[in-house]
């Protein structure tokens, strides 16, 4: 008996189908975990909700909570303190990376060894990296302390997360330490797919060490160091842990970013219409700075 | 023709009875905690587990531990899902967002039928929300002072007594002990960083004996006093003057003392069994706060939530009468170190083990009776706000060197403001 309906996906012209349908449950999945919270959120943004119930019946439309965001001293704050650290830490990650990227990409005694100890503060877990640094940087017992005062270079202890400065340098210094071996890898597997032909012909040409790493090794690495370094700026933007775990946001609100304000405002105040506003100017903020970087990329190749 | 009308009700009602026992049989109340694995009080949680399990057979309770730090986002991701634990435990001082937007059942009809006596209940009052009672309270302290004798006979200091005494006492113990020009040895221990909550338990030590409020009985804001302004001004001189180890969190500083590093410390219930671990345990003593009152106040309550079935409700209902009994009461005070809230638990047995419980009881008294607690009438909805916004400014305060003064105005400013949201 023949079927009544059968898919042929071995027909040329229903080959993308199979395609489709591979994708169907990842697609679905995305929508799920990823879309469908995201449009709840804008929804909640637009709302004057406290705690936020799905099942609850939806609250009149209101643009209130931007008001209150785009008029707040705090809000401001927290996009001034998110963009210092962007820019700081992308930075450093940026110089750090490619430095020991360059360095174990030459040959030299002991170099796989020198390779793993770059790596090695990707693979510590994030809130493990913080404890170490947050005992390093302990006002009354830390280790920071002790050597600057052998040292000389201070006479009294620095309470440095009572101090809105110290603490944004410690806050800098974790994520920096923490973020530039991976830039570090992608130099590497960048450095290391750039023919060899182009030195040599440069070092025929007369050029010296500079001159290759200005005209050849960093313009060979643009299209790797393009997504690396959205990809790092992106990791700052959202990052939560280190900040949250070493300072809280504080001292009076030094080191507080977007993505701490809007914990804070969800889960320590329990405002998520607030909050929910918060995230969505930030996802918006992140599109953006992408989207220029990512679009900028090829131009700069 | 009457026969068989019987043989069918013994039937149905043999089919009820056992279709009541497998569904009972199954029969799982999620609770979860954050004192799970604590020393004492976790110890007589799972007492009062294994005790509700013993009279409900079939009934079993599937406890989980979340962080305190994690605590208040997992309750309201799982009430705010629709899929909260059965039986509900929250902080004191965070159960008015849920009574607010209804998720707790009210306890009142519960509580008439059953006949709970809940007269002279420590801090039962606090779980009364818009005129109805959504909890039961389960714990009410009272800070007590511990002091490390030792340090203070190397200083010829007695226990203080006043404010003024104990600064003496804190300044003359803080000290660099290797001359490296790092402090090594404090006077007294208070978390300076972490949440507002503790933040402001810490400043109360100076603020209430000074004579401050953060609100009056009515609920009025009262943070620019004179008695308040006094109350800054001395916590500024302790944080300020190094004479407490900066930037750490409660436990740390608790373990600090424990080991012999700090002279003298006020804190609750919960440091007793810190000290018998600590280095200094046997240097260590302890006695009344050197401020009138003592700081003190609710900790943790038990509640229903509205969202469950009402067989459910039942059972933590009688999870809930099973841990306010005065057996379970009693054994609270042995197992928790901690007085117990009931006024008819049986404490001999605690105070025999634990010769520091009748200075418990007496220091959980002084507060009650002060009628203290940490979270300011007129400010439940608001004080995770309200606390931060305490913390911040007081940190303000000491990182700025502002005039306590001009910092009182600010603070009642922004109170006022967070009442009218």
């Amino acid at each position: 008996m023949k079927p009544r309906f059968s898919l042929d996906l071995a027909r040329p012209s229903r080959r993308h189908w199979l395609g489709y349908l591979l994708l169907a449950p990842a697609v679905l999945l995305i929508g799920l975990i990823i879309v469908y919270p995201l449009i709840v959120s804008v929804d909640i943004s637009f709302q004057n909700v406290n705690i936020a119930r799905l099942d609850q019946p939806r609250r009149p439309f209101t643009t209130a909570n931007y008001e209150r965001l785009f008029t707040s001293a705090d809000f401001w704050n927290a996009a001034w303190v998110t963009l210092k650290l962007v820019i700081i830490v992308s930075v450093f990650c940026f110089l750090l990376g490619l430095g020991t990227a360059l360095l174990v990409n030459n040959k030299f005694k002991g170099r796989s060894l020198a390779r793993l100890l770059v790596a090695l503060p990707w693979a510590v877990p994030e809130v493990i990296a913080v404890v170490i640094f947050a005992w390093m940087f302990d006002s009354s017992f830390g280790l920071m302390n002790w050597i600057f005062i052998k040292l000389g270079f201070i006479d009294t202890t620095v309470n440095w997360f009572s101090s809105p400065a110290a603490a944004f340098m410690v806050v800098c210094m974790t994520m920096i330490w923490k973020g530039y071996p991976f830039v570090s890898i992608m130099m590497l597997a960048g450095l290391q797919s750039i023919p060899e032909d182009f030195y040599n012909a440069a070092r025929v040409d007369g050029a010296n060490t500079w001159q290759r790493l200005v005209n050849i090794t960093i313009p060979s690495l643009m299209p790797v160091l393009g997504v690396t370094l959205v990809l790092v700026m992106l990791w700052v933007f959202r990052d939560f842990s280190i900040i949250y775990v070493l300072t809280g946001g504080g001292p009076l609100k030094a080191t507080q970013t977007l993505s701490i304000m809007t914990y804070e405002q969800a889960f320590g105040f329990f405002k998520m219409g607030y909050a929910s506003a918060i995230g969505v100017v930030t996802l918006i903020i992140c599109v953006i700075a992408s989207r220029l970087m990512i679009g900028r990329a090829p131009d700069n190749i | 023709m009457l026969r068989r009308k019987l043989t069918i009700l013994a039937a149905t009602a043999a089919l009820a009875l056992s279709t009541n026992m497998a569904f009972a049989q199954n029969k799982v109340l999620k609770f979860v905690s954050w004192q799970k694995d604590e020393r004492g009080v976790g110890d007589w949680w799972a007492s009062v587990i294994k005790a509700f399990e013993e009279s409900h057979p079939g009934v079993k309770i599937e406890w989980t531990k979340v962080e305190r730090g994690a605590y208040a986002d997992t309750m309201t991701t799982l009430f705010a899902g629709g899929n909260p634990p059965d039986i509900v435990h929250l902080a004191s001082f965070e159960f008015q967002k849920f009574a607010d937007n209804g998720w707790l059942e009210p306890l009142d009809p519960y509580i008439k039928e059953s006949k709970l006596d809940l007269n002279g209940w420590a801090g039962q009052d606090t779980c009364v929300w818009n005129k109805q009672t959504v909890c039961t309270m389960m714990l009410y302290f009272g800070y007590f002072l511990a002091y490390n004798e030792d340090l203070l006979k190397k200083e010829g200091l007695s226990v203080p007594k006043t404010y003024a005494e104990f600064l003496e006492a804190a300044k003359k113990t803080t000290k660099d002990l290797n001359g490296d020009g790092i402090i090594d040895q404090f006077g007294t221990g208070h978390e300076t960083r972490g949440g507002g909550g503790q933040y402001i338990s810490e400043m109360m030590n100076y603020t209430l004996d000074a004579g401050g409020r953060w609100t009056d009985e009515n609920g009025k804001v009262t943070i620019n006093t004179p008695q308040m302004i006094e109350g800054l001004s001395r916590w500024k001189t302790i944080v300020k003057n190094n004479l407490t180890p900066r930037d750490m969190s409660a436990g740390e500083v608790r373990q600090l003392f424990a080991d012999g590093k700090i002279a003298l410390k006020m804190d609750g219930p919960w440091l007793w069994p810190i000290i018998q671990k600590g280095k200094a345990k046997d240097q260590i003593k302890t006695a009344m706060v050197p401020f009138n009152p003592p700081v003190g106040g609710s900790s943790n309550v038990l509640a229903i939530p509205t969202d469950i079935d009402k067989a459910n409700k039942k059972l933590v209902w009688e999870f809930i009468k099973l841990a306010t009994s005065d057996q379970l009461q009693s054994t609270y005070a042995t197992l928790g170190a901690s007085p117990p809230p009931s006024p008819r638990a049986d404490i001999k047995a605690a105070k025999a083990e634990n010769p520091n419980f009748e200075l418990l009881v007496q220091a959980t008294q002084a507060a009650a009776k002060a009628k203290v607690d940490r979270i300011p009438k007129g400010l439940e909805i608001n004080f995770n706000e309200f606390s931060k916004m305490i913390m911040e400014e007081a940190q303000r305060m000491i990182i700025q060197d502002l005039d306590p003064k001009a910092v009182a105005a600010t603070m009642q400013q922004k109170a006022e403001a967070l009442q009218q949201q």
